[in-house]
């Protein structure tokens, strides 16, 4: 009985569907839908070109990000016949100079480093931490919510700032600390505090589709929690995910520079070699207090942020199409 | 529902308390105290300190300095001074002489409550947040609506700039526009009286999760849009109007109001960059500082204050998530 | 959301902790300001012959904790008090120790009595008299224990004034002991009936040793003469109410609204004069905001920062209106003299001689400071010219670390026992702070190789850490302002065994001695001479490297005429002598 009605169902799609896209594997699916987006490939061009910057940041800066040149602070871009504070722009600094006469150029480059992956390696985690608990404790309700849900009220009202200074003064000089130059440590630091916020709002949409047809229908055709919260849930609230995602990710980058000044996060370092070296967060900082000598040094990292965080928004808004399961096998 | 709500409201003392001690913990293992002050200045000396650590009692063991905290304690005069329990949140330590409720909730002579530093948060916060709702929800459903067009990419565009630009550049940005170059305000504002001075500060607070309100509208309606019942209802015939508003917005809304919750808590704390940069006399440097300074009191106080505020919020927007959708319930 | 709101606003105290912590300049008026009310105040000039009264708006940064005179310690709380009330002594523009509320002042012979004569005919804004009894109240109250005034221990070299504070119960004695040491009495001698007087015009300090700088000290605020009744009757928080700031200084109070404003007008009863114009200060913390209101009127006078120097001193009108000089305090990069390898003298000396305070004062402070090599700056009694020990010399502080049996292996510094030292460099977290530091580590390893760690702490936390012996960095900078204008407050209440000197474990009993003879010398000549040679000690033990003094700089609207240029100026431009500034109408 139940053999025969499945065969149908089974028949009914391949039916529906054109023959062509049956062999095609789900996974292989999103991802052509995701490359014929103009919007998320030009997302992912700038992403893959922010990567490289990264990776080869030492052929590619034309200074050293760490070089100070005495009497050439605040040099505006190359272009720049005469700036605010009657300096004018050199070749040799494409996008000016620093108030200690570091190159920006280089130094934004460098700072690409620790910002793609502080942008993105945090925001990972709260996602999917946060993801986690928000299903259970709306799929589950009952004990389980109430307990998640008032952990989420005193996780929301806790002082982070007290906790990063306690943490930075616990574990600054352990391993944890020392790995990836302090970056480890801000990493699980900026994860504890932020992932409330994800949980809540999946908890939200979870209490509202479970209640639909479509997961009566799978319950009642005794589909298990595990199955039922994979292909019929987490398909249907990835929107508001990503969206949450793509809006972490330029909060963690402002966040890292804020902390470095805490001592938490990046340790500034003298060393050329090092791998990270500053941050672009650091460089918003020191543009926004050098507005009135030098605005490009603050409109040069916050054009990058923003490009970047305007990547992760395309390439976010094409992934939730190319992976809608409304949306399997269409254009 | 009644009893629901009351299991609610009691659960508030439970966190509160938790809340209250974790925060306490950490504060007295963080380095220095409140008579560490800046550098620059000749320090406190050790006679005074003492004298203040005693009439403060910050010279008690932890524990009995936590529960005179909660529930009180005797203090020098033999005088017994209540604690949390009836209201009071402790003398501030920066601001000697003035206790924490005084500092956040007295407006000064002859003027409303309106006018204390609470009062002029939450006018200020509530005007941002009806200014990221307003404009939030519309803008994202019209660029839901007309995805992929131009209207969508200007929201897209917009947007992104609302989230990548820290609150701090932007007010520099829009006082330099709307007062230095077009005169349309002052860049300082002087009387707060004026319904004028009132909205770049409200702008520059709001901006952000206007942004973010309008990019979670564009994307659960766009969930919402591909819906079978939205098909539906316009295979129905039903007037687009009525789609819109009736079937796809409803639906939508219930990760917009989650956010909203938390959202508007922050928005009445959060008035620090506001404060520093117009002069605002809100409550938000008050609880920002006060973990730099060490300004025990004020910490645990204004900690307090803000979970108080979310747990009320998050208790509405899930009363607010029955109304919106009646399918979902609420577990009694 | 709120997270980063928090973060955020980290950040903006960040700015303005950069200020106060080893800050090029007075931390309150590096901060922008606030204008309060300029269209109602300023009214159109009059035709007719009525001289213009305008209203002088200032923007004085964060907002002030305490505004009570024997509480407060803040430049802006005293901006505020300086204005309302005026001690028995004041400093003049060249630093020098004037007649205030009293017309005059002698010792005794060997200078542990000071006795104090009030002015005839003193009264306070309200024109209720002002006699010897209210000086007397600003000193008990001072030193009293309940008070437990921030900056009360400046008045402890009175007669049994630390005694009384430090004292915890029955305290009735120490507090009777102390009363007898600081009397207000009639010229004759005989006792004071009370606040109204008249013949109550003299007041004498006792002094626990000699103490010919302690006429100075009675012009710093913690002997402002509050009133004790409104004190009294105000309770703890008597000053949050404008009406109760009845002074005897150059304005009275007209509001104080928290957070936002304190406004001022003339005291018509002021004995010197009375102003023409009135004053608001203002409360804008952010720099940049506070330099686009200048630009934009609303401000006559705000602090000018670092970064905001080039761009005005390349507009023709802005830079007419700068007005920079210098300040009162000295910065330092400290070493810890118990900790490796600051412990020896050689690479105290090596790190010292490698900083190029001049590559520092242009580059990293951009013109904002002036560079030093020794202790007590320029324009104070005690300063000397001429200078030159440890000045930047690159090959002598390479040769230093040689003779001392060091050498430079990979960034490492070795020891002469062959063990590898590190080298950590702790400052305050601040985006200024950290390029300072930067800087600075990079001239280390230019000039010796070293790799210097730089470590940066959270504010409050390095305050507490360079407060203790036991946990103060091996090096850090740190400075010194000046109390008041006397070499005895640079010398001696700083490098005393015990004193501040001590968190980085200074301890000289040859400079103890020498310090002490000159505290008490009554011949200015010879005590001049004898704290030249305690200077001279101090440089010659390198325990430091002095690096620069600050500098105030303001910029200033052309229709303010007459602001005096003073380096104890606490808050604005000439708030030392406000009488002498008038406003045009523009």
């Amino acid at each position: 009985m139940t053999n025969t009605t499945a065969a149908k169902q089974q028949k009914l799609i391949s039916e529906g569907d054109s023959g062509a896209l049956r062999s095609r594997s789900p996974w292989r699916d999103a991802t052509g839908r995701l490359m014929r987006n103009k919007a998320s490939v030009t997302g992912l061009v700038i992403i893959l070109f922010f990567t490289l910057l990264t990776i080869f940041a030492p052929q590619i800066a034309p200074h050293n990000p760490l070089q100070l040149n005495s009497g050439q602070g605040f040099l505006p871009p190359s272009w720049v016949e005469e700036s605010g504070n009657g300096t004018k722009g050199i070749p040799d600094y494409p996008l000016g100079t620093d108030t200690l006469g570091r190159d920006a150029l280089s130094r934004i480059i460098y700072g690409a480093r620790v910002s793609m992956i502080v942008g993105f390696a945090p925001t990972a985690i709260i996602l999917l931490m946060g993801t986690f608990v928000g299903m259970m404790a709306g799929y589950y309700g009952g004990r389980w919510d109430n307990f998640l849900m008032r952990l989420t009220d005193i996780m929301y009202g806790f002082p982070d700032l007290l906790f990063f200074i306690i943490t930075l003064v616990a574990l600054r000089d352990t391993w944890i600390g020392e790995f990836m130059n302090g970056l480890f440590l801000l990493f699980l630091a900026l994860a504890v505090v932020n992932w409330v916020g994800v949980a809540r709002l999946v908890r939200g949409q979870v209490l509202s589709l479970k209640e639909k047809e479509f997961v009566e229908a799978a319950r009642s055709i005794g589909a298990k929690d595990s199955r039922i919260m994979m292909k019929h849930l987490l398909p249907n609230i990835l929107g508001p995910i990503i969206v949450q995602g793509s809006f972490a990710i330029p909060s963690m980058i402002i966040t890292e520079a804020i902390l470095g000044y805490l001592g938490l996060g990046l340790k500034p370092t003298t060393d050329p070699e090092a791998f990270f070296i500053t941050s672009w967060g650091s460089l918003l900082l020191e543009g926004q207090s050098a507005i009135n000598a030098q605005p490009y040094l603050l409109l040069a990292p916050a054009i990058c942020v923003a490009l970047v965080v305007l990547a992760f928004t395309f390439v976010g808004d094409g992934l939730r199409d190319a992976l809608d399961p409304r949306m399997r096998g269409t254009q | 529902m009644a009893t629901y709500l009351i299991r609610r409201l009691l659960w508030l003392i439970p966190i509160l308390f938790v809340v209250a001690l974790i925060t306490f913990i950490m504060m007295h293992a963080a380095p220095g105290g409140p008579w560490d002050r800046d550098l620059n200045a000749r320090q406190v000396d050790a006679t005074t300190q003492n004298t203040l650590n005693e009439y403060y009692g910050l010279d008690k063991p932890l524990w009995r300095q936590f529960t005179a905290y909660v529930f009180g304690d005797v203090n020098k005069e033999n005088k017994f001074v209540c604690g949390l329990v009836c209201g009071n949140l402790g003398p501030s330590y920066r601001v000697r002489g003035r206790t924490v409720q005084d500092i956040l909730f007295e407006p000064p002579k002859e003027k409303s409550f309106l006018y204390s530093r609470f009062g002029y948060s939450m006018r200020l916060g509530g005007l941002a947040l009806s200014m990221a709702i307003l404009i939030g929800i519309p803008a994202g459903m019209i660029a839901a609506l007309k995805q992929n067009t131009w209207i969508d990419y200007v929201s897209l565009f917009i947007t992104s700039i609302g989230i990548s630009i820290p609150s701090f550049v932007m007010a520099i940005f829009l006082i330099i526009i709307f007062a230095s170059m077009l005169h349309l305000v002052n860049v300082v504002p002087k009387d707060w009286d004026d319904g004028k001075a009132w909205i770049l500060p409200a702008a520059v607070l709001g901006f952000g999760t206007m942004a973010f309100t309008a990019r979670l509208t564009r994307a659960s309606m766009l969930e919402v849009l591909r819906q079978d019942y939205v098909r539906t209802a316009r295979a129905k015939g039903l007037h687009e109007r009525v789609v819109i508003f009736r079937h796809m917005l409803r639906n939508a809304l219930i990760p917009v109001v989650t956010i909203l919750g938390p959202a508007l808590a922050a928005l009445v704390t959060g008035s620090f960059i506001i404060e520093t940069m117009f002069g605002f006399p809100g409550m938000g440097r008050a609880y920002v500082t006060a973990i730099g300074q060490r300004d025990y009191s004020m910490i645990l106080g204004t900690t307090l204050l803000f979970v108080f505020l979310v747990s009320l919020a998050n208790l509405t927007v899930d009363m607010l998530y029955v109304v919106i959708d009646p399918r979902i319930r609420i577990n009694e | 959301m709120r997270k980063l709101f928090a973060l955020l606003s980290l950040l903006v105290i960040a700015s303005m902790a950069l200020a106060a912590c080893g800050g090029g300049a007075a931390p309150a008026t590096e901060a922008p300001v606030v204008p309060a009310e300029p269209q109602a105040t300023e009214a159109p000039a009059e035709p007719t012959a009525e001289p213009y009264h305008g209203t002088l708006r200032i923007n004085m940064g964060s907002f002030p904790d305490i505004v009570d005179p024997q509480k407060s310690s803040f430049v802006g709380e005293i901006a505020v008090l300086k204005l309302v009330y005026e001690g028995l002594t004041r400093l003049d523009k060249d630093l020098n120790t004037i007649p205030a509320a009293a017309e005059s002042w002698e010792y005794n012979d060997d200078a542990t009595v000071l006795t104090f004569t009030l002015r005839e005919g003193l009264t306070y804004s309200d024109g209720s008299l002002l006699n010897a009894a209210r000086f007397e109240y600003s000193f008990h109250r001072n030193s009293d224990p309940a008070t437990a005034g921030e900056y009360a221990s400046i008045a402890d070299d009175i007669l049994g004034a630390a005694e009384f504070r430090s004292c915890a119960e029955n305290c009735d004695a120490v507090r009777d002991a102390f009363y007898e040491n600081t009397k207000a009495s009639h010229a004759d001698g005989a006792a004071c009936t009370g606040y109204d007087d008249e013949a109550c015009n003299t007041f004498t300090i006792k002094l626990k040793q000699a103490g010919p700088y302690f006429h100075t000290v009675a012009s710093l605020w913690v002997g402002y003469p509050a009133k004790q009744e409104l004190i009294e009757a105000g309770g703890e928080n008597w000053w949050l109410d404008a009406a109760n700031h009845i002074g005897n200084g150059p304005f009275v109070m007209t509001t104080l609204e928290q957070g936002t404003q304190v406004a001022f007008v003339p005291n018509e009863t002021y004995w010197a004069g009375v102003a023409t114009y009135d004053i608001d200060y203002a409360y804008i913390v952010d720099g940049a905001v506070a330099f686009e209101a200048y630009k934009n009127d609303e401000f006559d006078i705000v602090g000018l920062g670092a970064e905001d120097l080039g761009t005005v001193q390349n507009d023709p009108t802005l830079s007419a209106e700068a007005n920079i000089y210098p300040g009162s305090c000295t910065f330092a990069m400290m070493f810890h003299q118990q900790k490796a390898p600051f412990t020896d003298v050689k690479v105290r000396e090596a790190f010292a001689m490698a900083i190029d305070r001049d590559a520092w004062v242009s580059d990293v402070l951009k013109g904002l400071g002036s560079s030093t090599l020794t202790w007590i700056p320029k324009g104070f009694p005690g300063y000397q010219d001429g200078e030159t020990r440890l000045a930047f010399d690159a090959a002598a502080a390479v040769q230093s670390l040689t003779d001392g049996g060091y050498t430079v292996v990979d960034g490492q510094l070795i020891g002469a026992d062959g063990k590898a030292i590190e080298i950590v460099d702790t400052f305050s977290d601040t985006p200024r702070n950290r390029t300072r530091n930067e800087w600075l580590v990079a001239k280390w390893k230019e000039v010796l190789g070293i790799d210097v760690k730089l470590n940066p702490v959270e504010s409050t936390t390095y305050t507490a850490l360079t407060k203790d012996i036991n946990t103060a960095p091996q090096m850090f900078i740190l400075g010194w302002c000046a109390d008041y204008p006397d070499p005895q407050n640079w010398l001696s209440v700083y490098w005393k065994t015990g004193a501040f000197g001590e968190r980085i474990g200074y301890s000289n009993p040859e400079l103890d001695a020498l310090m002490t003879q000159a505290d008490a010398e009554l011949d200015s000549a010879k005590r001049a001479d004898l704290y030249a040679q305690a200077q001279d000690m101090l440089v010659a033990g390198s325990p430091v490297a002095f690096m620069w003094n600050n500098v105030n700089s303001y910029l200033v609207k052309p229709w303010v005429k007459g602001a005096t240029q003073t380096p104890m100026d606490s808050g604005w431009i000439g708030d030392n002598d406000p009488l002498s500034i008038t406003l045009e109408a523009h």
